[in-house]
């Protein structure tokens, strides 16, 4: 991508629009630490983007300036604040503010001022552009269905402006392309719990349990649908332990786990603890040997607490 | 590269045009070394401490950031020496933005310090200071600084950031990093967190709505998103636990006391923090991510502060780490890539939380050395 692709890549001080302005070195002061070798075209329009700074420049060549800036380094928070002003100033067509900002998306899709500024322009624009956004973030969603930002600002949509109604479905489409994308299943949860449409936890309860559970037995050692599971019975344990569907996954033993229970059995010289949940945590120490200390550790709480 | 703040977390980075050479481009890896190449790392920091190669330019709004991994890192080695203590302060300091009088810490603005000199300005005739840019990610980093190289921070203006500081918390206990508006998230709670924990004084910031905040973060599976209803993640996680610290709300070494309620869930955030080291060794910062040299520290520092970092897999981690030890110095985000400031930080501090030989100890609700341990405080 070019950095300066409406200008040619003509350096702003041979261009007679900017010639009344006398560009703003940076001052580094005397003995700066960690001095950046910049490269000629970033310092030149940093330069002059400083001086517009000053100035307080809101015309639409400072508009033009804070796109070749954004171009060349879009983390500069200070570049994105004065462009906010200068729409403000020159009462600018938001919408094509939008396609701005979704032109530095593909190849900065993972930078917070980027989506800030993409939120304060829907801000501005309200509910009408609800739906063509949440459009915007599942075409960035279905490049990286995992990008923390474009769920974040997909949340805060859902939150200010609505569109709950397909979310649930949304979610549903994301975890058959992958079962084991954790976003999306953040994003069920966050969907069970808040929409308006759906009644909440409790009313969602029972189908939700019946999802995990199904997802469960197509990948037991896949980590989402256990935690989701629990998550689904948050603050009433007595319920999540009395469940048939859960008490049904959980003692259906695999093949793994016979053979670990076996080896057990046979390895060891000292009987098999009586006790389940210690010899659960028994049997973890030797499958998940990676986390032994961990059911150790956990094993000695339980006998602690009994 | 992308912006970095210490806490830019890996939510993900994408190398930008006229970035670092593509993995592909460079000759075939050699085998990874079997210990810490702490001469190399030394010398690739003290590179980088005089000279910062022009990949870094698209980070020159966080050069305050840049400095903080550099010159905190060769701390981490135990090579400070190499580092003009003076020379520092002074440069730091001057990127404190003052106010006039009293009157002005109430206009709104933070008077903290500028990331940068890039649109830092001089007050105009009337002494005006236009412009004010102080972040709260590049105050934290100014402090943490001051504090390394051994800077009195009692000598500053600490008042005009407390004061100013205030203005940038919102109604949810939230912080915003800057006055003029930016997203607001767990990584700006943590920075006025550890502002008001380095200069001793907590009038910065309402502790008791900055925790609910904190707690409303926590995750149905025991992690921490950056905002309330998203996705726990490593990151997110450390800057909830550390702040939750910081701010004296949990208590050292939780896993050893007896006690059975917490204001947090923590046996089910102790098995998410456990859960994340992966077969190879490694931290992910999400479920059924891969695995990034980083989050061996946000992941790693929470079980330290929790008091569970011994039960980890130290041995299998240090390997994933040393996979991503480059031979030019430095580690990199995922094994056999070009190495950066960032991940090279990071896995130094990991590497410190393993109490490898040659490095300092860490202090892990801070991100920096420990100088009470080394007997500096």
């Amino acid at each position: 991508m070019e950095s300066s692709e409406e200008d040619g890549g003509v350096p702003l001080s041979r261009m007679a629009e900017w010639r009344d302005v006398t560009p703003l070195r940076q001052d580094d002061g005397p003995n700066p630490v960690v001095p950046i070798t910049y490269k000629e075209e970033f310092r030149e329009t940093m330069d002059y983007f400083r001086a517009i700074y000053k100035a307080d420049e809101r015309s639409p060549r400072a508009l033009r300036l804070t796109r070749r800036a954004i171009h060349l380094n879009p983390g500069n928070y200070t570049v994105w604040h004065f462009r906010r002003l200068v729409l403000e100033a020159l009462n600018t067509d938001l919408d094509e503010e939008l396609d701005f900002i979704q032109r530095i998306a593909n190849s900065n899709s993972k930078n917070y001022q980027l989506w800030h500024h993409r939120r304060w322009v829907i801000e501005r624009l309200g509910s009408n552009a609800r739906s063509k956004e949440l459009h915007l973030i599942k075409s960035i969603l279905s490049l990286d269905a995992k990008n923390y930002h474009a769920w974040s600002h997909r949340q805060w949509v859902l939150q200010a402006l609505g569109g709950w109604e397909d979310e649930l479905d949304y979610c549903r489409q994301l975890l058959e392309q992958d079962i084991f994308n954790n976003s999306a299943w953040n994003q069920r949860y966050f969907v069970v719990t808040r929409s308006p449409f759906l009644g909440g936890l409790p009313a969602m309860r029972a189908s939700e349990v019946r999802y995990s559970v199904e997802a469960i037995v197509v990948n037991p050692n896949n980590e989402c649908p256990w935690r989701y599971l629990r998550g689904l019975y948050k603050d009433d344990i007595e319920s999540l332990v009395n469940d048939r569907e859960i008490l049904s996954i959980c003692l259906k033993p695999s093949q793994e786990l016979r053979d670990a229970v076996v080896a057990l059995w046979t390895s060891d010289t000292r009987p098999l603890d009586a006790d389940l949940a210690t010899a659960i945590c028994d049997i973890l120490e030797h499958v998940d040997s990676l986390r032994a200390s961990y059911w150790i550790w956990r094993k000695n709480k339980l006998r602690i607490a009994a | 590269m992308a912006t970095r703040d210490p806490l830019d977390f890996d939510v993900g980075v994408e190398v930008d045009e006229e970035g670092t050479p593509s993995p592909s481009s460079i000759s075939p890896p050699s085998s990874p070394l079997s210990y810490l190449d702490r001469d190399r790392h030394v010398a690739f920091f003290e590179m980088l401490y005089d000279l910062m190669p022009y990949h870094y330019q698209s980070q020159e709004i966080n050069r305050l950031t840049l400095a903080f991994f550099t010159i905190s890192g060769l701390h981490l080695l135990q090579a400070l020496d190499r580092v003009d203590k003076d020379r520092v302060a002074n440069w730091v300091l001057s990127f404190q933005a003052l106010p006039r009088s009293r009157a002005e810490l109430k206009n709104g603005q933070f008077y903290g310090f500028h990331g940068s000199r890039t649109s830092q300005f001089h007050p105009d005739e009337n002494g005006v200071s236009v412009h004010n840019a102080g972040h709260l990610a590049s105050t934290y980093c100014a402090l943490a600084i001051l504090k390394t190289v051994g800077f009195n921070l009692l000598t500053i203006d600490k008042e005009s950031i407390l004061i100013s500081m205030r203005n940038l918390q919102q109604p949810d206990g939230s912080f915003m990093p800057v006055h003029v508006g930016a997203e607001t998230d767990l990584r700006f709670v943590y920075c006025a967190a550890a502002i008001c924990f380095m200069l001793e004084d907590w009038s910065g910031m309402d502790r008791e709505k900055a925790k609910d905040y904190i707690l409303n973060c926590q995750s149905y599976d025991g992690g921490f998103g950056l905002m309330p209803g998203l996705e726990s993640h490593g990151g997110g996680t450390y800057c909830a636990v550390a702040s939750l610290r910081l701010m004296g709300y949990i208590e050292d070494d939780l896993l050893s006391k007896n006690a059975t309620s917490f204001i947090v869930n923590v046996p089910l955030l102790l098995d998410w923090c456990m859960q994340r080291q992966a077969i190879d060794g490694g931290f992910q910062g999400r479920a059924n991510k891969y695995s990034d040299t980083c989050y061996a520290f946000w992941v790693g520092a929470v079980l330290k502060i929790l008091g569970g970092y011994k039960l980890i897999d130290k041995i299998a981690l240090r390997r994933f780490l040393l996979s991503c030890q480059s031979e030019f110095g430095g580690f990199s985000k995922y094994p056999r890539e070009l190495p950066d400031l960032y991940h090279s930080y990071y896995g130094f501090t990991a590497f410190s939380l393993l109490e490898e030989p040659g490095l300092n100890p860490l202090c892990a609700e801070l991100g920096m050395i420990d100088l009470a341990a080394l007997g500096i405080l």
